[in-house]
């Protein structure tokens, strides 16, 4: 057996279901314990409060599901829950807060650990000087760890409720809000806020590097205008970029 | 490329979430602090400004869960130019990682698991670090990992094939006094004899920490508890027969206040100091 085959074997072990039986010795049960412990911990680290709502329990039964249909695929645990929002979402259809809770904590936890960017400030934008041909060309990219979602459900509030919620104490279900949540990281503070649609549409384009000016040519002058006021006081944006060419 | 890892034998701690702002508010008495790579590698923000503030007073050390050194499939090109990127910010004392692998067929395990200790092993290793010391442009130091099974396909020890590796690779070792003794226990050998297999000139740094009891007898490597008398023991014979080398006390479960941790700190250099007078 190559060293590759043996790794292969030792891997299915560890990450076997016990349908599939027992390990062959205590030594791999260390391991296979070891393996399933870790990254139920890392889910229950990352999804604290949506555990306080759905209860220990059901959370318990979704992070297995998870842990044996999800093996990681990154170095880092901090990734391991990017997709269990998704399986709230299927597991919990009755209970819409959980997945949106489990996004907004994700995002939270992405937020406050990605990777540096600068912030973009207002005087920086009005000292640059731009001309009408700069604008035209002009693309932005925005804050560190910026995320966006659709949520049915008021995350935000509920967060914020289950802060000093004990154990699994009911927290009345928060009001449906219109709009997308964003989160973001200005600096070293993680933000967070409710948009109308059309606002997070349009953070999503720019997001995608779309132009300014095609943002400008469907939106309002005054409307546009006050979202990127708004955007640069509240550091969403980390710079802007003039293409130099057309 | 830096040859050599630099002659340090201060004391130490890991540097844990619970004790940032303890770090950020005092000196804390200690000679430097080990990080885990992983948890500052593509990272910002707050963590990554206290870690540089810990930086402005004492020495760093990076050491790696996941670099999966027995991969017979290689190194990750990513992992790599992350920890190479976060070691050119810090300047450490040395990069450390585990002899063992991690991953494999694109599937990561967050574990360090176990080796075959064979030739094939052996030239695996040897390629992947000196791979990731040519990207890292320093020398890496090796740690042996607790272990909880063996493979009748091995032809050699796990000293011996430490090193082996060191002696083809030019790494240098980080000897984890815990793990010798947890695995001393579930395999049934002579932790002295382990030392004795070391080549002495290589052990650049040692690792202490607690244990718990697994079950049939095992023992599990949690780093949830106090250094033990074994383990205290078997330190004072590894600095007897190594001289005074970096050492550091890890805690990553059930992490007590940092007074405790420090206390456990002084009594560590007390049996250095035994250790060295019994040499």
């Amino acid at each position: 057996m190559t060293l590759l085959d043996l790794q292969r074997a030792f891997r299915a072990q560890i990450a076997a279901t016990d349908e599939a039986g027992p390990p062959d010795t205590p030594g791999m049960g260390v391991y296979r314990n070891g393996y399933r412990g870790r990254l139920l911990a890392a889910l229950e680290t990352t999804f604290e409060r949506t555990r306080r709502w759905t209860g220990p329990e059901p959370f318990a039964a979704a992070a297995r599901h998870y842990v044996l249909n999800r093996p990681p695929t990154s170095w880092t645990l901090d990734l391991y829950g990017v997709d269990f929002p998704a399986l709230l979402e299927m597991l919990f259809a009755e209970n819409p807060e959980a997945a949106d809770l489990a996004w907004f904590e994700l995002g939270l936890q992405r937020a406050y650990a990605a990777p540096d960017a600068p912030t973009l400030e207002a005087a920086t934008l009005a000292e640059a000087g731009y001309a009408d041909d700069d604008w035209d060309r002009m693309t932005f990219e925005l804050a560190a760890g910026f995320g966006q979602r659709a949520a049915r459900t008021d995350c935000i509030a509920l967060w914020s409720r289950l802060a000093d919620a004990p154990g699994d104490a009911a927290v009345a279900p928060a009001p449906i809000p219109e709009g997308r949540v964003l989160v973001w990281r200005g600096g070293e503070t993680t933000r967070f806020r409710w948009a109308e649609a059309e606002e997070a549409a349009a953070l999503d384009r720019l997001g995608r590097g779309e132009g300014f000016a095609v943002l400008a040519a469907e939106v309002d002058g005054a409307r546009l205008g006050g979202w990127l006021g708004r955007w640069l006081g509240e550091g969403l944006l980390a710079r802007a970029i003039v293409s130099r060419s057309r | 490329m830096i040859d050599a890892i630099p002659a340090f034998t201060g004391f130490g701690l890991g540097l844990r979430a619970p004790h940032h702002q303890a770090f950020l508010d005092a000196e804390q008495p200690v000679d430097f602090v080990e990080i885990i790579s992983e948890n500052f590698m593509a990272c910002g923000g707050r963590a990554m400004r206290t870690l540089e503030a810990v930086r402005e007073r004492h020495p760093v050390a990076m050491h790696g869960v996941s670099m999966s050194l027995g991969s017979p499939e290689g190194l990750d090109r990513d992992y790599l130019k992350a920890l190479g990127d976060l070691a050119r910010r810090l300047d450490p004392l040395w990069v450390s990682d585990h002899l063992c692998w991690t991953r494999v067929g694109g599937l990561g395990t967050h574990d360090l698991l176990p080796l075959p200790y064979t030739e094939e092993a052996l030239a695996v290793c040897v390629a992947n670090v000196r791979r990731a010391q040519d990207v890292l442009e320093r020398p890496l130091l090796i740690e042996n990992p607790s272990s909880y099974v063996t493979f009748p396909e091995s032809t050699m020890g796990e000293a011996q094939f430490l090193a082996a590796l060191a002696a083809e690779s030019g790494c240098h070792l980080l000897l984890d006094v815990n793990n010798v003794h947890v695995s001393s226990v579930n395999h049934g050998f002579d932790p002295c004899a382990f030392l004795d297999a070391l080549p002495a000139d290589r052990v650049r740094q040692m690792h202490l920490a607690g244990h718990s009891a697994g079950p049939q007898g095992l023992l599990i490597d949690t780093h949830d508890a106090p250094v033990c008398e074994a383990v205290w023991r078997l330190y004072a014979a590894a600095v007897a027969r190594f001289g005074p080398c970096a050492t550091m006390i890890e805690r990553d479960d059930a992490i007590p206040p940092l007074e405790e941790l420090l206390a456990e700190l002084s009594h560590a250099r007390a049996c250095a100091e035994a250790g060295s007078l019994a040499a």
